[in-house]
């Protein structure tokens, strides 16, 4: 047993409670940094030698304490968890985003909407039916087909400007991807390194983790821990990020909205071309508007401008003009983009629905007015399309609500594991601290019992 | 294993709950600013259709109230332009049994008269020519200015002039020149004309007028009171579109209008939600260990 192994033990404690200080110190200065794991010192008792042997008897008590590892706390489950989670919100997030720019555009309720419009001309329709000699009624049923005709037009348009928008949307996205899948290689390296090299890299795996959260957030990517405590990200079972190399992606499909059919948007590996799959998140998200969603509505924009060509030039051409002749179409086109008044003079609109000289019927004025109560009319298609855009926004908003609670119990599951808490730090700190002065006492102790050795014993016969 | 609570959990906790507490409230605002409980469609999908089909249905409405309007314009014309003829008429009848009475004898006074019936005639035909609004209203859908030509022949045509004043509900407003003022030997005119024709030339035949003439008077007596009637019926359907317009416009409000107490209640609750989180949230974040340490 030796005499100094006391003052050593002390010394291990003195070190090893101070690293103690040391992290409870880093976790209360890191409280509120986002994505940060508090820290743990694992501190360990240092025992006899495990391997006995002749002449090496070992009767101390111990020999004193040890910093085993800093331990990063952070549940590899509820991670999974809250990046699935996440994957999901940020999907209806954007979804919910989506629905909501093209319900501004159709979904106007107020006096300026196109269901608003479309009354007036009916009403137009209906006044010239009652003074068809009266060109100010006939301009004026011009004008109202032209305002219908250019709403539907600039609706249509507007489509089409979200549809560009969001492409350009996915191209940097995708670059973003691109760019975290790459510092997620490089952490690998050096988290590979660090480990080998014994070193602490808690911090680094906090920021890999952060990214790897971002990944998932923008294309539902999943996560599984690799070798040499590296992280290794999937997209739907293709390596994203393998160790420390990485498969670029890139954005493929119709560039413009009129190029759609048969060209979907999607994303494929820039090395081989292959379709690259994309589970959730935002690109998801995206992908779905380009593809389905935005071309859908716009379909059925084309449908209630198809249902109005169609019902008014019909009728309209069954009637003759202020001079006797024959109707001529008054719309012209076949989609809302296209959709024009092909009339300039009011005398040729075919209020009249007898034939042969001029005359001041307006029967045929009335039937078109009459079209308002179509059940296949273009009023009867907007609605129609009015509670699909509806009811799709509402549903997109509800799921996002519901979504956030759980993303939220999640996150709240992932802090109760991963987050400071001032109060623990605190408790931890002034254990330490004890710690440390109990250390010294020790020390002290020692030192005082060595001084009674060293200079009070052996004075006999000085 | 106790659930670990951190500062952070409980900073974002609390924040979430100010925000859904503050977008409640900024929704209220929002409602009550607007006075609209619906502004757009995923407020209420089947509430938009519903306000999309009330809004159309008034503008309908307002356009039939319009249209009878129109309608009203055209048989009150006819109504005035028909009592006039019947009083002229009923002078004629006069004149005619006059000239019956003054017999063969004194042709200067059956002159007299046949210049009388003359005038009247041309002021009937005038009568005929009626216009409403430019258009003759005894001459159908004619783009002349007139239904009758100066000598009494009809120039206009018979097609109907209607107005929809309701639902699938047309009612004619013009009166057909031919059913007002008859055709062949009894149409209007032509008797006047024959009546002073006789009285000059022929008194034995103003008796076999008479005949023609009561005739005439009856048709166009008939067809006054036809035009009453549509009228008290366009009046009627009228006042059921503006009715109409009304009930439709309370539903409007129903569906899309804010319940302003309730609503201000509301808001004032979720105030008072809103003020106790904040409250609760000061109260929470605040306090730690460090607070109780020395």
């Amino acid at each position: 047993m030796s005499t100094f192994s006391g003052i050593s033990t002390a010394l291990s404690a003195l070190y090893a409670q101070r690293r103690a200080l040391d992290v409870a110190g880093q976790n209360i200065a890191n409280i509120n940094t986002e994505g940060y794991s508090r820290q743990r010192a694992d501190l360990q008792s240092v025992g006899a030698p495990a391997v006995p042997s002749m002449f090496a008897v070992y009767d101390d008590a111990g020999g004193g304490v040890d910093v085993n590892s800093v331990e990063r706390l952070r549940d590899t489950f509820l991670e999974q968890r809250g990046r699935s989670e996440h994957s999901q919100g940020s999907y209806l997030e954007q979804r919910k985003t989506d629905l909501a720019g093209i319900e501004r555009v159709v979904g106007n309720l107020g006096d300026t909407g196109l269901s608003h419009q479309l009354s007036d001309l009916w009403a137009s329709f209906s006044d010239v039916a009652n003074r068809p000699r009266d060109l100010a009624a006939r301009n004026q049923l011009l004008q109202q087909a032209g305002t219908v005709a250019s709403t539907l037009s600039e609706q249509s348009a507007v489509l089409g400007d979200q549809w560009a928008a969001q492409r350009q949307q996915v191209g940097t996205l995708v670059t973003e991807v691109n760019t975290t899948a790459s510092t997620i290689a490089d952490l690998n390296l050096a988290v590979q390194r660090a480990t080998s090299g014994g070193l602490p890299s808690n911090e680094l795996q906090d920021r890999r983790d952060g990214l790897a959260m971002k990944l998932a957030e923008l294309t539902g990517a999943t996560v599984r821990n690799g070798a040499d405590g590296s992280l290794d990200v999937y997209l739907g079972g293709s390596a994203l990020v393998r160790g420390a190399t990485t498969e670029a992606v890139t954005v493929t499909g119709a560039t413009e909205l009129t190029g759609l059919a048969g060209n979907p948007v999607g994303l494929s590996w820039a090395a081989d071309g292959r379709p690259a799959d994309v589970p959730g998140g935002t690109l998801s998200a995206a992908t779905e508007n380009l593809n389905t969603t935005l071309p859908d509505f716009r379909t059925q924009l084309d449908t209630v401008a198809a249902a109005l060509v169609t019902k008014v030039n019909d009728v309209h051409t069954a009637g003759y003009d202020l001079a006797g002749t024959a109707g001529t179409p008054l719309f012209t086109g076949t989609t809302a983009a296209t959709i024009a008044v092909a009339i300039t003079d009011p005398a040729l609109i075919a209020a009249s629905g007898t034939t042969g000289t001029a005359n001041l019927d307006g029967s045929n004025a009335d039937k078109l007015a009459a079209l308002a109560k179509d059940p296949t009319g273009p009023d009867a298609a907007f609605r129609s399309l009015m509670v699909r855009v509806g009811s799709a926004a509402k549903t997109a908003t509800m799921r996002s609500s519901i979504q956030d609670t759980v993303t939220a119990a999640a996150d709240s599951a992932r802090d109760s594991v991963s987050g400071v808490n001032l109060d623990e730090e605190m408790t931890n700190m002034l254990a330490a601290q004890r710690a440390y002065e109990g250390a010294a006492r020790v020390m002290t102790a020692v030192d005082s019992m060595l001084d009674t050795l060293i200079n009070r014993t052996g004075l006999v016969g000085r | 294993m106790y659930t670990r609570i951190t500062q952070r959990s409980i900073q974002s906790t609390s924040l979430a709950g100010l925000q859904l507490n503050l977008g409640k409230l900024g929704d209220l605002q929002q409602q009550l600013s607007s006075g609209k409980l619906i502004t757009k469609p995923s407020d209420s999908p089947s509430d938009s259709v519903s306000i999309l089909e009330l809004q159309s249905e008034i503008r309908a409405n307002q356009q039939y109230s319009r249209n009878a309007d129109d309608g009203i314009g055209w048989l009150n014309t006819i109504d005035n332009a028909l009592s006039g003829a019947m009083d002229n008429l009923h002078r004629v009848r006069d004149l005619t049994l006059q000239g019956m009475s003054t017999g063969a004898a004194d042709a200067q006074a059956r002159e007299a008269i046949a210049t009388e019936v003359d005038q009247i005639r041309q002021g009937l035909i005038q009568t005929g020519n009626a216009q409403y609004l430019d258009r003759p209203v005894f001459g159908g859908t004619t783009a002349g200015s007139a239904a009758y030509a100066a000598d009494g022949t009809f120039i206009g045509d018979t097609t109907p002039v209607t107005r929809t004043v309701g639902d699938n509900t047309k009612v004619r407003v013009d009166g057909a020149g031919p059913d007002v003022f008859g055709t062949g030997d009894t149409q209007l005119f032509t008797v006047l004309a024959d009546l002073s024709k006789h009285l000059r030339q022929d008194p034995t035949q103003v008796g076999n007028d008479l005949g023609h003439l009561d005739t005439a008077t009856s048709r166009v007596l008939g067809a006054l009171t036809d035009a009453g009637a549509r009228y008290s019926r366009v009046m009627q359907l009228r006042q059921s579109a503006d009715d109409r317009v009304m009930d439709l416009k309370s539903a409007l409000s129903g569906v899309q209008d804010i319940d302003l107490p309730k609503t201000i209640t509301e808001l004032q609750m979720q105030q008072v939600a809103y003020q106790a989180a904040l409250g609760a949230t000061a109260k929470v974040i605040q306090p730690s260990l460090l607070d109780f340490l020395r």
